[in-house]
């Protein structure tokens, strides 16, 4: 019996989730006039209906994972990342500079460009990291404020000294890159490419690294109990550095593949618009930072936007009821992450009364 | 370029800077009992939709603001039980609220009004322009302060008003003391949840005025996603400004002179990106200089605090 709670305690949360949003979800047809068994099977073959719509899903859940592996990597050790945004911007804007201007063979190009990528966001979020250990400027806000420095930078970036040119010139985007360095597909005329194999190796190599590794278990440590891990000869301000740039730098790769492998070209506001760097983050919270866990949460966040789509063209319904789903689902799922942090900091009560 | 800087510069910078200080002012309250509103953003843009729909309705912007205020009550109150109850991470649902508002009102706009995008009336009403009698006709001041919604005054009321609370009434100060030491205010019986409850309310109600300011004052019309951001700022106005209102009131005014002025740029067709930035890099500085307390004393704290 108490095998069986184990098991079945961390479901209750995210399955509680999940029904609330549908539910929300539901009503919220309701009021547009549609039907709800009609607009969540629509949802269904707009995700998965056909290979064609699995691989856009899975297309679209490629960055999102990429982003939730970077904010795993910083829960676990404690720290709060909201900066995805911004690394990620940076991370795409440096790839498509190398990628347009370097010299060289493609496949040199293409790899320039993706380190490029982890460099920029990298080095954009451990500059909020070294700012907080060395300054105790709170991590929380630098992260949430270099967004938008970001996003105005590269912004301002193609609008002016990169814009691109040969076009009608009216958007705000870079040129676009030589089809000899962009990443291949990994099905034709199918939109998944090959970021997505990165994303998976990503996603297994930072299991082992959390699981089993001495530092993955340091950083574990720092995140569970920061004064016990200083106490236990953790080296925090090396530590937390070091953790702001692999988070930083898996958004920068996020934001590089999204850019060699589907858009070819930095677009303005491309990256904000859809909300990658926040569902990312959500996935990670959604999967109590656990890197399968939040890779699966990716996918399926990336599917009901997906399959918002196919509600658009097959009914009234409009596609923000993904978004609604999404969001209510993420309200409520906070309730049980914090919980667990909560009684971890209270020393573990055995009262059996958490849900 | 001495055409940058008039009067008229300082006339569009208060009625900027009012949904800003209105929200900052709301997210003040929370922050000192304790409770970071990362869903000033939701908030407002959920009052400003509304003001729209009770406009739509109602035809009377009285009403609708009144509805507004309704609608946001409804949304700080999850976020109050949420938080406060149930104990979620704060920040965390703050996000969500985000989500949810940009989300929500995308979704009404198109089920309740059938248009994508903007939604736009030209029968609709806006906020009418207030001329104050008496400083109307003082030279500078004049110019500056008349002609701006109700809203805008409003705005500087209150701000005046919470200062009053803060400092000068015993209610007041239990509400400070809820927030810097929870587990000492319980002991002396001062009801903490219920300070915080009314905190997050309040709250609200201030972010359905800021969204209200929004969408009928200047204009009279809902776009998706119009706070843009303003409500991230409000929370920036609130830090920089220690979450004191008069400290409120004059980061408020600095976002609002340079919100101002980034709109002049555009005119002059020069990069309105830098002058975008300056809030956000400002605060990052000023973050320097007020320093916030260690991750040690954090986790101390934790064990203690009612959070």
């Amino acid at each position: 019996m108490n095998k069986f709670n184990k098991l079945l305690h961390p479901l209750i949360g995210p399955l509680a989730a999940i029904i609330l949003g549908l539910l929300a979800g539901s009503i919220a047809i309701v009021v547009a006039g549609g039907s709800i068994t009609e607009t969540y099977s629509e949802m269904w073959k707009g995700a998965f209906g056909s290979f064609y719509f699995f691989t856009s899903t899975l297309s679209r859940a490629t960055p999102v994972i990429l982003i939730g592996m970077g904010a795993v990597v910083a829960f676990r050790s404690g720290f709060f990342n909201l900066g995805a945004e911004g690394q990620m911007v940076l991370g795409g804007l440096s790839a498509a500079l190398v990628g347009l201007y370097m010299p060289g063979p493609a496949w040199l190009v293409c790899v320039a460009a993706l380190l490029a990528g982890i460099a920029a966001g990298g080095l954009w979020s451990a500059m909020a990291g070294y700012f907080d250990v060395r300054f105790r400027v709170n991590l929380l806000i630098t992260t949430l404020l270099l967004n938008y420095i970001a996003t105005l930078f590269a912004g301002y970036m193609v609008a002016y000294p990169f814009k691109d040119r040969t076009g009608s010139a009216a958007m705000a985007q870079s040129a676009m890159l030589d089809n000899a360095i962009w990443l291949p597909k990994l099905f034709k005329g199918m939109a998944v490419h090959a970021g997505l194999i990165i994303a998976v190796i990503v996603v297994i190599v930072l299991f082992i690294y959390l699981s089993k590794s001495v530092s993955g278990y340091e950083a574990r440590m720092l995140g569970g109990n920061p004064l016990f891990a200083v106490y236990g000869g953790v080296r925090r301000t090396s530590l937390m550095i070091a953790t702001m740039f692999a988070s930083g730098g898996l958004a920068g790769l996020a934001g590089a593949t999204e850019i060699l492998g589907s858009q070819y070209r930095y677009i303005d506001n491309a990256f904000s618009s859809a909300d990658y760097a926040w569902t990312g983050i959500m996935a990670a919270l959604l999967a109590n930072a656990n890197p399968i866990g939040t890779a699966i949460a990716a996918f399926f966040l990336a599917a009901l936007q997906t399959g918002g789509m196919g509600v658009e063209l097959n009914t009234d319904v409009p596609l923000e009821i993904g978004s609604v789903i999404q969001s209510v689902l993420i309200l409520f799922i906070t309730v049980k992450f914090t919980r667990i942090y909560w009684k971890r900091r209270k020393g573990r009560k055995q009262d059996g009364s958490a849900v | 370029m001495d055409q940058l800087f008039d009067l008229a510069l300082f006339n569009s910078a208060l009625r900027v800077l009012t949904p800003i200080l209105l929200a900052a002012l709301g997210g003040a309250l929370c922050a000192r009992v304790g409770l970071f509103n990362v869903g000033l953003e939701g908030l407002m843009l959920i009052g400003a939709f509304t003001a729209i729909v009770g406009n739509h309705y109602f035809e009377n912007t009285a009403l609708a603001i009144l509805f507004a205020i309704a609608c946001v009550s409804v949304f700080s109150l999850l976020f109050a039980y949420l938080s406060i109850q149930l104990q979620a991470n704060v920040i965390v649902v703050g996000v969500a609220m985000n989500f949810l508002a940009l989300g929500l009102t995308t979704f009404s706009l198109r089920t309740i009004f059938h248009v994508k995008g903007a939604y736009y009336n030209k029968e609709m009403i806006g906020l009418p322009k207030w001329d104050i009698p008496v400083i109307k006709d003082i030279p500078v001041l004049g110019e500056i302060l008349s002609g701006q919604s109700p809203l805008v005054y409003l705005a500087l009321v209150i701000a005046g008003m919470i200062w009053y609370y803060f400092y000068r009434t015993i209610s007041g100060f239990r509400f400070l003391a809820a927030g810097s030491n929870p587990l000492a205010a319980r002991s002396l019986g001062i009801r903490v949840q219920r300070y915080q409850y009314g905190a997050v309310l309040a709250c609200g109600v201030l972010c359905a005025l800021a969204g209200a300011q929004l969408s009928l004052g200047q204009v009279t019309l809902f776009t998706e996603g119009m706070t843009a951001g303003r409500g991230f700022i409000a929370l920036v106005a609130m830090m920089l400004g220690q979450s004191g209102p008069l400290g409120v009131v004059a980061s408020s005014l600095l976002f609002g002179l340079m919100d101002a002025f980034s709109i002049r740029l555009q005119g002059l067709s020069m990069p309105s990106h830098f002058t975008q930035m300056v809030p956000y890099a400002i605060t990052i500085i000023a973050m320097f200089f007020f320093k916030d307390k260690g991750f040690l004393k954090d986790a101390q704290n934790s064990g203690s605090s009612s959070r």
